[in-house]
């Protein structure tokens, strides 16, 4: 384990040191990707400003408005479709995947017509995407509930909504929290590309600016920013995950986990 | 539905626990490319009986449909035609009179053993206090203590199992009805959960019903084997083990006489044709909550 940590501190290193130099020893032109350094200090600037700081808040906002939305109604009409009504999910599916398709982005247009040009639209284009891994990787999870599991719980005589709640659900967790960390990631791409529409705030409107005023170390201190939320959300949702889905090993956590995974291996069977 | 009540009444005896009547299950096969359509009979004529405290075992070749019918007398499937019935009663789905053991283990993974333990007894709304006594007795009785507060995939398979048998018991379900349940652990870990299985039945004097697929099993275990052999599902014939009990820590397996009955029922297991899986175990997820299913 601690090799692995070793190793994936070399990985980084190597990466950012290259980031550093390579500009510096002219090997790549600093006007378009500066060194590394360079945007540390305009991030600094910006955070002293209170630029930072504003833009940051609102964009975190609207993502997580548009994550929560999400799954307010992607975990529900994944239980509906599929628990509940199993025929009615075989028939939407085409309906529903060629929804997952739509881009939002695309429609841009027609969303700005019904709902305006203020939070109300980018949180849709945002939550619009985010809905479709978290409903169809509930749908999946249901499916996939061991079929031993269901009979075991039925031989207790349980009814069809305790069966579900307490089987059923538990046992799609795991593959719910797949669709959510997934919508995550999405929630954060869709932002930028909501803010860069007719925004006046946020961290995609800070980088749409400075893209038109040619100001390559903000351009590139956003997108440091905007990596970085995203992937501490992810770490977030993988704590939260580990937490509630004991039973995986799924939830390992990427950058530095010391933690072994707990699968003692029990093997004095007569011990007892 | 008078006649089978009658058929009950005239032909089942004092003390009868489970009396099997008429049981036929029959599915349709959906066709295939090189097949027609055609109903397939995995069940017929089944007629049966178990007594109080009775160790009986199903034995046969997969696809005879022993599973099938442990489903039915679990009230997890329902026949064709035919009827089960306990202390006179007729069987109209699941409850909480018998426990049931499967293969895969099927404990629930977020649950520690305490709580997989528990679960029956959260069902029947037992006080928390006493949950935890009941519990505490019985992972004691399947010589799990201590490990009270370890999660299933923590555990090796035979310990699995023993937790399924807790959950199974901890109830106090008058019958426990096990579906090949040391099938999937190793040759050394099996002979002791059978071992300890004989045991725990002594002790909590269960009406045990068996499936398996191993004749040496069967014979160890059973006070009468019932043999089935397939395509289509039939009752062979019921074999009496008289072995001295108790038949743990004996030599009981290298004797004459357990040779003898492992003989007889290899032998009347020998006419036996390949099968055609039963339909419960692939049964979608969905199809056992979803308003249409049959529960």
């Amino acid at each position: 384990m601690k090799s692995l940590i070793v190793k994936r501190i070399i990985a980084v290193g190597i990466a950012l040191s290259a980031w550093e130099l390579l500009p510096r020893l002219g090997i790549i032109d600093p006007l378009f990707i500066p060194p590394l350094s360079q945007v540390v200090v305009t991030i600094n600037g910006l955070l002293e400003s209170g630029e930072l700081p504003t833009h940051t808040l609102i964009s975190l906002q609207r993502a997580f408005s548009g994550l929560t939305a999400a799954v307010l109604v992607g975990i529900p009409l994944g239980l509906l479709l599929g628990g509940w009504f199993p025929r009615l999910q075989q028939g939407v599916e085409p309906l529903m995947e060629l929804f997952a398709q739509a881009n939002p982005v695309i429609l841009a247009h027609i969303i700005i017509f019904f709902l305006g040009i203020g939070e109300g639209a980018k949180i849709f284009i945002i939550g619009w995407l985010c809905i479709w891994p978290i409903t169809f990787s509930t749908i999946a999870g249901i499916r996939d509930v061991e079929a031993q599991l269901v009979k075991a719980a039925r031989s207790f005589g349980l009814g069809r909504g305790s069966l579900f709640f307490r089987i059923v659900l538990p046992a799609a967790a795991p593959a719910i929290f797949t669709g959510l960390r997934l919508s995550a990631g999405y929630a954060f791409i869709m932002l930028i590309a909501s803010e860069m529409m007719g925004a006046s705030s946020g961290l995609g409107w800070l980088v749409v600016q400075s893209q038109e005023s040619y100001h390559v170390q903000r351009i590139f201190a956003g997108a440091v920013v905007i990596t970085a939320l995203a992937v501490i959300t992810d770490l977030l949702l993988k704590l939260l995950e580990r937490r509630t889905v004991i039973w995986t090993n799924t939830g390992e956590l990427d950058i530095c986990d010391t933690h072994e995974p707990k699968r003692v291996n029990l093997y004095q069977e007569e011990a007892p | 539905m008078g006649t089978v009540a009658d058929n009950y009444k005239d032909a089942a005896s004092a003390d009868a626990k489970i009396v099997v009547r008429d049981i036929n299950w029959v599915f349709h096969l959906k066709r295939t490319r090189t097949e027609p359509a055609r109903d397939f009979i995995a069940l017929e004529d089944i007629n049966l009986e178990v007594k109080k405290g009775e160790f009986l075992v199903l034995v046969g070749p997969s696809g005879c449909g022993k599973s099938t019918l442990l489903d039915i007398l679990a009230g997890l499937a329902h026949p064709t035609s035919g009827a089960v019935y306990i202390d006179g009663k007729q069987v109209s789905g699941p409850a909480l009179d018998r426990g049931i053991v499967l293969q895969g283990y099927a404990l629930f993974p977020w649950r520690t053993v305490r709580q997989n333990v528990e679960f029956g007894l959260e069902i029947k709304k037992v006080p928390k206090g006493e949950r935890k006594a009941i519990s505490d007795r019985f992972i004691k009785l399947v010589g799990l203590d201590g490990f009270a507060d370890r999660f299933p995939h923590e555990l090796s398979g035979g310990m699995k199992q023993r937790v399924a048998i807790a959950r199974a018991l901890a109830y106090d379900p008058d019958i426990l009805l096990m579906d090949e349940p040391f099938a999937a652990v190793d040759a050394q870990t099996r002979e002791n959960l059978q071992d300890e299985l004989l045991r725990i039945w002594e002790e909590t004097k269960k009406t045990i019903v068996f499936v398996t697929h191993s004749i040496e099993e069967a014979a160890f275990l059973g006070d009468r084997v019932a043999v089935l052999t397939a395509n289509p599902g039939t009752l062979r014939e019921i074999v009496k083990i008289d072995l001295p009990r108790p038949r743990t820590n004996s030599d009981i397996r290298s004797s004459a006489e357990f040779g003898w009955v492992r003989h007889k029922i290899w032998e009347l297991l020998q006419n036996h044709q390949p099968e055609v899986r039963g339909a419960i175990d692939s049964r979608p997820v969905a199809d056992a909550i979803s308003p249409s299913a049959e529960l």
